[in-house]
Order: C-alpha cells, then structure tokens, then sequence
C-alpha cells in the first residue's frame, strides 16, 4: 500500500508532511508534491501533520486518479527532504476543490 | 582560488547508520530483543521508530522499527518478532554481538510526548511487539514529569509472550536511577487471551467491561484527565480508537496535539 497526496496540496504546499517521513519518499514540484508509492512504507506518520489534509491512504483513492499522479511526477520531481517556505498565498487556496484541473496542465491520464 | 582547486563533488552520504549489535536475548521461538552502539549524532524522542535493516545482496534491507530505548541511553534497544519467511526477520534473529546493523538517520512517528495535551494519567495500550515503543517511554523521566500515574498495558496470547514483564513490574521500581521517580507511579497491566493468568482477555474488552479500571483502582476513561498512546495490530488499532471516540477523545498529531495517539506496530512481512 501507500499514502497519496491529493488536490489539497496544490497552491498550498505546506510541506510539514516532508518533516516527518522516515523514509524520504516526497517528490516536489512548482506547486505541490507527491509520495513515491514504491518508496512509501506506508507509517502514517505523514497523513495527520497535514494542515489541509491532503494525504490519504492508498485504497481511498477509489478511481486510482492520485495513484497515477503521484507516481508520474514521483518519477519526474527532485526528492526533497526539508521543509522549505510554503506559497505565500496558500491561505487563499486552502478550500478550494478541484485545484488540479484548475492549475495542472501537463498531466495526461 | 587558484585553477587547479579541485571541484566540488556531492558525494552521496549513505541514509544508514552503519551500528554494531551489542546484545542479543531472545525470548520465546517467535520474539527478540537485541541492542546496538548509538551514533553520538542520532537524536530521537523516546517512542519514535527509525528504519533498521541488514545488508542482504549488497543493499540495504529495512523495516520500521520502535526505539525500545529512551531517548537519554547511549545505546539503542529493539524488540522484534521472527517471522518464519519474512525477508529481513529471517536474517535478522540470527545476529550476533559485533555484527553491523544499518540504522536510519531519522527518526519519527506519532507516539511521542508532544502529540498530546497536558493531562493527569498517560495510559499506553499495546498488543504484542506494540509494546516496544512504550518501553523507550517508560524509562524516559520526561513522562513523570508531564503525568503523575503512568499504565502501560501488553496484550499477548501467552504469558511466554510477557518479554519484559520482570523489566517492567520488577527491575525499574528497583532502578538505581529511575526507581525513586518512578515510585508508585508505574502500573504494569498485562494480559493475555488464551491462557489462565491474573488478567484474562483483550485489552478493549476489559476496558469496556470496565475490569481493567477496577483491577488498577483508577476512574473509567475521562478525556479531561486522561491521555493515551496505542500500538499494536490493526484489529487492535481500529478497536482501541473506537473506543476513545465513543468516549469523546480526540486523535492528536504533533501539528494539533490532542488526546490519544495511534501507532501501527511495524510486522516484518
């Protein structure tokens, strides 16, 4: 199994999931990151420190949607492993839904 | 500075530890516990896990593992199942003293001190090897400082399963250094499900009945006054929790500290 990030990180980028993994599995990208899914051991330890809530275990992601995102861009991103400055706007994103149809253009399902 | 410096090159830093096996006990044909040196620069808080592994055909084989140990020893402890065909367990019981454990370098988890609010009894749920998180947090003062009674309860199908029960019940009341600050305050519940001992049955059923709050001369579960870890399976996780719920406790995590805690206990697979 594995954790997954979801549309909740996007603009937001909080990063305090990244403190707290054991094994280094996040990936970063310009606007959100994601879980290695072959890297994650699946600890938990990520999914509560969220403060948007943006991580969720594997089998809720019904469709396999983030499945797929975050293993296509885990496999393009840079590993990152310190928490960095989250967006300066990322209070204006925080309840929006549907963030990555929205702002991610250069994802093919 | 001059041409001919030489360029600087990233080298890769290995993410292990590389720690030396300092002892080995084992407890029945299924449970172990060994310790390891401690590098000066590896800190941790008493209940977290690292990932611990061997070298298995020139790679690093790791798996979760809770720090037994508290966060003030100069050396590390761990406690271990042995699964018959598990992949790092199957080699892993075999160590000796003076063989080379891989340790990561950080350490984490939710089982900590910090995930919780202030409160007056820390109860410590845990079914077998789920206790080792609770054994780095019962020796660590820090906790008899932020709670005045600590309960640590081990669930187990046998009473060959009780690794630690002298430990606990005996050896650290009678600790040099922590037997004064422990005093009274420590109360060791055991328990198992499938043989005749003083405490029968499972830990959530006897919290339910109400038997356990009886047996130890405490008031049921308060969530004003009362603040729990659990560690265990996840039969037991999903159980416990839903018991704290029932009872109006919160889940806490470090960014929201709150009532109780959960942690699974890491199974080599």
């Amino acid at each position: 199994m594995t954790y997954l990030v979801t549309d909740a990180c996007v603009r937001c980028k909080y990063m305090d999931c990244v403190e707290v993994c054991p094994v280094n599995c996040f990936y970063v990208g310009d606007s959100f990151l994601v879980i290695n899914p072959t890297e994650c051991i699946d600890c938990g330890v990520c999914e509560p420190e969220c403060p948007v809530d943006a991580i969720i275990p594997g089998p809720d992601d019904a469709s396999g949607k983030w499945l797929a995102i975050n293993t296509h861009y885990a496999s393009l991103w840079p590993n990152i492993t310190v928490k960095g400055e989250p967006p300066a706007d990322r209070e204006a994103f925080r309840d929006m839904s549907g963030k990555f149809e929205r702002y991610i253009k250069d994802f093919s399902a | 500075m001059t041409g001919d410096a030489a360029p600087l090159v990233a080298t890769r830093v290995s993410p292990f530890l590389q720690e030396r096996v300092t002892w080995v006990r084992h407890w029945t044909d299924a449970l172990f516990s060994f310790g390891t040196t401690r590098d000066p620069g590896f800190r941790f808080s008493s209940g977290q896990f690292v990932m611990l592994g061997l070298e298995v055909d020139g790679r690093p084989l790791p798996r979760a593992y809770s720090i037994a140990s508290p966060s003030w020893s100069n050396e590390l402890e761990f406690y271990s199942i042995k699964v018959a065909n598990g992949p790092l367990t199957s080699r892993l019981k075999l160590i000796q003293p003076g063989d080379t454990v891989l340790v990561g370098r950080k350490a984490t988890g939710t089982l900590v001190l910090d995930a919780l609010r202030p409160g007056r009894t820390l109860y410590l749920l845990s079914t077998g090897t789920g206790l080792a998180p609770f054994l780095s947090l019962i020796r660590d003062p820090d906790v008899y400082e932020r709670f005045a009674r600590v309960v640590v309860t081990h669930g187990c199908r046998t009473v060959a399963d009780l690794s630690y029960a002298a430990l606990i019940g005996e050896d650290l009341p009678a600790d040099p250094d922590l037997g004064e600050l422990i005093g009274e305050r420590l109360i060791y519940y055991p328990t198992v499900t499938r043989e005749d001992f003083r405490n029968a049955g499972r830990i959530t059923d006897l919290i339910e009945s109400g038997r356990l709050f009886a047996d130890i001369g405490a008031p049921a579960f308060d969530p004003a006054a009362d603040r729990v870890m659990i560690c265990g399976g996840p039969a037991f996780l999903r159980d416990a929790k839903a018991v704290l719920l029932a009872r109006g406790f919160e889940e806490g995590s470090l960014a929201s500290p709150g009532d109780f805690v959960i942690e699974r206990a890491f199974v080599d697979s």
